[in-house]
């Protein structure tokens, strides 16, 4: 999805933000600037393809000719502004439908502009009261078109500084915004765009000791931390923690790798009163005194995520280097000395950035303590007989659900992230699913997983196609959540969509995987699922049969809910 | 303003320009790269930011505003923006002025 091409639009000159996405910040994408001030037209136009994304960013001024009124201190006719405001808003969603996204920076005021001064928020006269409720009318006009973001242009020009709006520039070359704004705007363009590619990150590894807490647990023991109470620094950590955990209300897991003992950095997780993350909080953990790099790797092992989902905060600048060198694609940031730098640096990281945040995501903190006490009743289980016994025990649950408006968003958000147990890696906004799903001979079916141990949400999809005669099926998506594999979910999802395509009258189901560089896991499954081989002469294709006639079956212990 | 400092004035803005450049066409922090004139590297967008970028750094190291970016001057003293060099020598003479 990151490459997809980019068409701004704009009622000012665009072209910096477009040389500055298409050079630096995401170089190699094709970028085409609208003709500057033809909004409307460019907007009537449409993009030359659906796969084309979309910047469109306009001043109130020239959006509303009732702001321009109430800027020049007219009495304000708010019904009307509002109305121009409704009406472009509605043009971009029009437009937006032919696109894969659409990003739409809100409007902003020239930050010298003052307006009425103490009256400029009261209502039915002040010009920034009322640009509030034509960016609230524009936000909720756009907030029922899934693939259109609104983005925050003050907080650009408010990070920009003295520097982020120039009327020498406007009056020079018709464009007010600064480079550093451009910078800003630049950066989370990009941000939501490798996000909605599925590339958001969704762990972050942190090291304890003057990270978490100030001073070294190891030697003060718990009491002795700075953590909290009445010091700048205490407070700092305390707060940074609370940021943290407030990620993991967005879907983002944490864990530790730390070099310390384990007793004794539990103890002061499970002890100390100012702690605003607890045992809970953490998907994973590894305390010793091993080599870091080696840690995270085997953390990752643990958790099933990839290096590149991960981000890596340490305050030794020794391993952050041997982290970064030794486990590529892991994330590693500068990290401030200071404390009360380390929520700044945490929320300049662009990288948690994602398209939607469903009620899984919501949930994933739960997910992950039940995560941990299942692989820790596994490690407990030890040999083959006692898996299969485990196995027996978890109680696992599948239940089926058509792909549907209620489930859309997270199915869409798996579709994007899942990269291990994937057979065709295809990348689809929610409205590119909704609409395959929706064509004549097509089927997206979604499945939730339980067990004893906890609900891991919607974490498996398969995508069927069925040809034209009736006899042949495809298995064209097969895509399952790490957090479930294993539990013998993939062989009740190959279960369904047998069962599915013999419904269908298909004498014959077929799966074509493409090899990707993560996707390895998904070709090893197929390859002991049963499924015959077929010859397959394109690059990195494989193609893997199923008579339909023969029944393929669910494990024993897993209960199908359809 | 010494020369050091007014190169250095330079340079920075010619940070701030060339993320906007294609790798191959980034201005080299060099007395002698051309910034104006048939053997540019900025077009027309990009030499006002690049001026605009510049008046700014060097206001706050004078301490008093610096007007650059002036079309006219641009036109009949473009002798003064052509590099690197020449335009450190006219920032130079700013702070002595």
């Amino acid at each position: 999805m990151s490459q997809s091409p980019i068409l701004f639009i704009a009622d000012f000159n665009i072209d910096t933000l477009a040389l500055h996405i298409a050079n630096s910040t995401m170089p190699g994408i094709v970028t085409r600037v609208a003709p500057y001030g033809a909004v409307v037209p460019a907007l009537a136009a449409g993009t030359p393809e659906r796969e084309w994304m979309s910047v469109v960013w306009t001043r109130p001024e020239s959006a509303s000719a009732a702001f321009q009124a109430a800027l020049e201190f007219a009495e304000p006719d708010t019904d009307r502004a509002l109305d121009e405001a409704r009406a472009l808003a509605h043009a971009i969603a029009r437009f937006a439908r032919g696109t894969r996204a659409t990003f739409v920076p809100n409007w902003t005021l020239s930050p010298w502009y003052r307006g009425y001064g103490p009256l400029d928020l009261r209502p039915g006269l002040g010009v920034a009261g009322l640009l509030a409720r034509m960016n609230l009318v524009l936000a909720e006009t756009l907030a029922a078109q899934s693939n259109v973001f609104v983005l925050d242009t003050a907080r650009w020009i408010a990070a920009a500084g003295p520097r982020g709006w120039s009327d020498k520039l406007w009056y020079a070359a018709k464009s007010p915004f600064g480079l550093p704004v451009i910078e800003q705007a630049a950066a989370d363009i990009a941000a939501a765009i490798e996000g909605l590619a599925g590339r958001a990150r969704r762990l972050v590894i942190l090291d304890l000791d003057d990270v978490l807490w100030g001073g070294v647990v190891g030697e003060t023991g718990w009491q002795g931390l700075n953590l909290g109470g009445h010091d700048a620094n205490g407070e700092a950590y305390a707060d940074f923690q609370r940021a943290l955990r407030g990620l993991t209300r967005r879907g983002i897991q944490l864990a530790i790798v730390s070099k310390n003992d384990e007793a004794v950095a539990l103890e002061a997780i499970d002890r100390h009163p100012e702690m605003q993350l607890r045992r809970a909080d953490f998907a994973a953990w590894r305390i010793n005194w091993d080599d870091k790099a080696q840690s995270v790797v085997a953390l990752l092992a643990d958790i099933g995520l990839g290096a590149e989902s991960a981000v890596f905060i340490d305050d030794s600048a020794i391993e952050r280097a041997r982290v970064a060198s030794g486990v590529p694609g892991v994330l590693v940031p500068e990290w401030p000395a200071e404390p009360a730098r380390f929520r700044v640096a945490l929320a300049s990281l662009r990288c948690f950035d994602t398209p939607v945040v469903t009620a899984d995501d919501r949930a994933r903190s739960a997910m992950y303590v039940a995560e941990r006490s299942r692989r820790e009743s596994l490690t407990a289980a030890g040999d083959p007989g006692d898996i299969a016994a485990w196995r027996q025990s978890l109680d696992v649950v599948v239940a089926v659900e058509p792909l549907s408006a209620a489930n859309l968003d997270r199915a869409a958000q798996l579709f994007n992230k899942t990269n291990q147990m994937n057979l065709a890696t295809r990348r689809l906004s929610a409205a590119e699913l909704m609409d395959w799903a929706s064509a004549a001979h097509h089927a997206i079916l979604t499945f939730r997983v339980t067990d004893r141990f906890g609900d891991s949400g919607l974490t498996g999809i398969i995508g069927m196609e069925f040809g034209a005669n009736g006899r042949h099926a495809r298995l064209t998506d097969f895509l399952i959540s790490c957090r479930v594999m294993g539990r013998g979910v993939e062989e009740t999802l190959l279960h369904v969509a047998i069962e599915h395509a013999r419904a269908s009258g298909a004498s014959a189901l077929a799966a074509g995987l493409r090899t990707t560089a993560r996707n390895a896991p998904c070709l090893e499954f197929f390859r002991r699922s049963g499924f015959r081989t077929a010859p397959d002469t394109r690059d990195g294709c494989h193609t893997f049969t199923w008579d339909v006639v023969q029944l393929y079956e669910r494990p024993r212990w897993v209960t199908l809910r359809t | 303003m010494k020369r050091d400092q007014a190169l250095q004035l330079v340079y920075d803005a010619i940070d701030a320009v060339n993320p906007q450049l294609p790798e191959s066409r980034r201005l080299a922090k060099k007395p002698e790269t051309v910034l104006v004139g048939p053997a540019g590297r900025l077009d027309s967008l990009g030499v006002i930011n690049f001026l605009l970028t510049l008046e700014d750094r060097a206001s706050e190291a004078v301490g008093a505003p610096v007007q650059l970016l002036d079309e006219t001057s641009l036109i009949t003293e473009h002798e003064r923006f052509r590099t690197v060099d020449t335009l450190a020598r006219h920032l130079e003479g700013l702070g002595r002025a």
